[in-house]
């Protein structure tokens, strides 16, 4: 793997660069603090990079928004026409994921391509190019050394930048990679051995700075082979206020609602994030619901990520992210859903 | 890449009441090749739309050898449904798909064939049930028990009593509440089995109906002989894409819009109990 040097002082003026040829994705940092993923606006660029803020904890809302946006309209409608409003295929840049949203990126790309094509989900992810920064300082709530999905990645990477003192150690992950480095080559060093050694530091204090130790595999051998008593979902389900923030904010969750909103001849229908915890998610127009009663609710919930997600795909449908306890307003996470069901 | 989403206007040719909430609507593409060329097999579904309105999975009534239109059976039950009874011939609607698997049938030939149908459950079975007649030849005995809660909640009952005089086919009747002229069965579908012999080795069932029903339809027929993967259920679940993306008809790892709607009772037996809401 061939590996290069980006001086941090650089960084600012590649993102500018790059934004020119490609939609840019950067965290970018809210004067309250949190840090989104958005697009460089190419006028206003310079004001964008001053927020710039690549040693963040973890987005608020995962980088699946650029894909799939909370709500988007399938099409447009006037006087019983239909009128298309699916977006072409653009170049997109994003720069500065964290791995294991990286991982959650390529799982979402495999669910809407498998099957039936989502053109609207596919049209904005298809031609990308992922650059990783690797995360420095995880959050209490993360586990991506339990579930493999990070600090730093292996593959599925397109460039992957190691934090070290004063600059980032590049590795590249592909061909694409590799010729945005040459078509951007004036930003970028060639690396010594010491540079490399540096990064193989950096990474390892990286992964000793994830607390939050999993038996993750246990828990889906468990998962898939037997039930877990119904009580321990009745346990979660007494406390869930099924408010669905969890599965929002998770960055594999995909579940959509349709809706058509129309004003007199005109209007259009769109589609909108769902969540398989609130009690409508599966309500029939005759009242009947097959899936209604609350630790149901929260086992599908569960139990769709760890196991049939598995059994599917035969990776889980978890990266160990920390979102779902970070954001839920009364304190669960699947981690702690991991933990039970993988104890002795 | 197709877009998946955009559905195709159809008119509506014709309206066919068949009970006091159910209506048949025959409907034609707009586009005369598309009209031509659409296909589908026996047990799939098509999402019929109103813009505006809304969109829902409906399955196809009509018999795939007939070429030209579609048959849809819709009882008027939700926002969207409720709209299309206020439809009249020449109006708009529309269609995408078709979606979901499909029924067997060359791959039971020679065997005999059970329909047990319970309400709105006959017309997802309607289309196979066509198909088997048009090549009666190549079954053995078939059989139809259909049960409703109404005398005037039976669909299609003149096809139903023409499809009694065809050799070696039993159509039989239930209803839970008799009015004065009915002179067939009363009782819940499943008492039928008192009418008629229904002990099978080899037999082949195609059910649709209410959750409850389907349970006890399936006691029934294991008790009769069928085997588990002798024993076809179609089912029902909220559904908004028919793509398998939405998530909303997911049964553990199956999606019933793209795994189903038709499985077997040796794939059902495998779902979560949890997950059946077969109660």
């Amino acid at each position: 793997m061939k590996v290069w040097l980006l001086k941090k002082d650089n960084v600012k003026a590649l993102c500018a660069s790059a934004s020119g040829r490609w939609e840019t994705y950067v965290p970018i940092e809210s004067f309250a603090g949190d840090v989104q993923f958005m697009r460089l606006n190419n006028e206003k660029k310079e004001l964008f990079l001053d927020k710039l803020k690549l040693d963040y904890e973890s987005l608020v809302v995962p980088p699946k928004v650029i894909a799939f946006p909370q709500l988007e309209s399938l099409f447009k409608f006037q006087d019983e026409k239909i009128i298309e409003t699916v977006k072409p295929s653009v170049k997109r840049l994003l720069f500065g994921l964290r791995a294991c949203d990286v991982k959650a990126i390529l799982f979402m790309d495999d669910f809407f391509k498998r099957n039936f094509e989502d053109i609207y989900y596919l049209n904005r992810s298809t031609d990308k190019l992922l650059v990783i920064v690797g995360c420095k300082h995880p959050q209490e709530n993360c586990f991506c050394t339990s579930t493999k999905t990070g600090p730093f990645l292996e593959t599925g990477f397109d460039l992957q930048l190691v934090d070290t003192p004063n600059r980032y150690v590049v590795e590249v992950g592909s061909k694409k990679g590799e010729e945005f480095v040459s078509s951007y080559r004036k930003f970028f060093d060639e690396a010594s051995k010491d540079d490399v050694e540096c990064s193989r530091i950096a990474k390892h204090d990286a992964e000793e700075a994830v607390s939050l130790r999993l038996d993750f595999e246990k828990a889906i051998k468990r998962l898939c082979e037997n039930e877990p008593p119904r009580q321990m979902y009745e346990k979660i389900a007494e406390r869930c206020i099924y408010c669905g923030g969890c599965l929002y904010v998770c960055p594999t969750c995909s579940c959509f609602n349709v809706f058509d909103d129309v004003k007199a001849s005109s209007g259009a229908r769109y589609r909108n994030w769902d969540a398989c915890v609130f009690r409508g998610y599966t309500r029939e127009a005759s009242g009947h619901n097959p899936r209604f009663e609350k630790w149901i609710l929260t086992s599908r919930r569960y139990e769709h990520k760890l196991k049939y997600d598995y059994l599917t795909t035969g990776m889980s449908g978890c990266v160990g992210c920390g979102r779902c306890l970070s954001s839920c307003p009364v304190n669960i996470g699947i981690s702690q859903v991991i933990e039970e069901v993988s104890k002795e | 890449m197709k877009n998946e989403y955009i559905p195709h206007p159809a008119i509506v040719k014709s309206i066919q009441p068949e009970s006091s909430d159910t209506k048949t609507f025959m409907i034609v593409f707009e586009d005369k090749t598309l009209a031509k060329s659409f296909n589908y097999k026996p047990g799939q579904f098509v999402q019929v739309s109103l813009l505006g309105v809304g969109e829902a999975p409906i399955s196809i009534a009509s018999c795939p050898d007939q070429k030209g239109f579609l048959e849809l059976t819709i009882r008027a039950v939700g926002k969207l449904t409720q709209a299309i009874h206020q439809l009249e011939p020449g109006d708009r609607i529309y269609i995408r798909g078709p979606y979901g698997n499909s029924f067997p049938l060359e791959e039971v030939e020679e065997k005999d064939l059970y329909f047990i149908a319970g309400g709105i459950g006959l017309p997802p079975l309607r289309g196979v049930i066509k198909s088997a007649f048009d090549r009666r030849e190549d079954f053995g005995k078939i059989k139809i028990l259909y049960g409703a809660k109404t005398p005037c909640e039976l669909c299609f009952r003149e096809e139903l009593k023409a499809w009694n005089k065809i050799p070696d086919t039993e159509v039989l009747f239930t209803v839970d509440e008799p009015d004065q002229t009915w002179e067939q069965n009363v009782g819940v579908v499943t008492t039928l089995w008192d009418k008629t012999d229904m002990a099978t080795f080899s037999g082949v069932a195609y059910v649709c109906g209410p959750p409850v029903m389907i349970r006890f339809v399936i006691e029934k027929l294991l008790k009769s002989g069928f085997k588990d993967e002798n024993i076809y259920v179609t089912l029902e679940r909220y559904m908004k894409c028919g793509i398998g993306k939405c998530g909303h008809c997911n049964i553990g790892e199956k999606f019933v819009c793209i795994d189903g709607p038709v499985f077997s009772y040796a794939q059902l037996k495998s779902f979560p109990d949890k997950e059946k809401a077969m109660a």
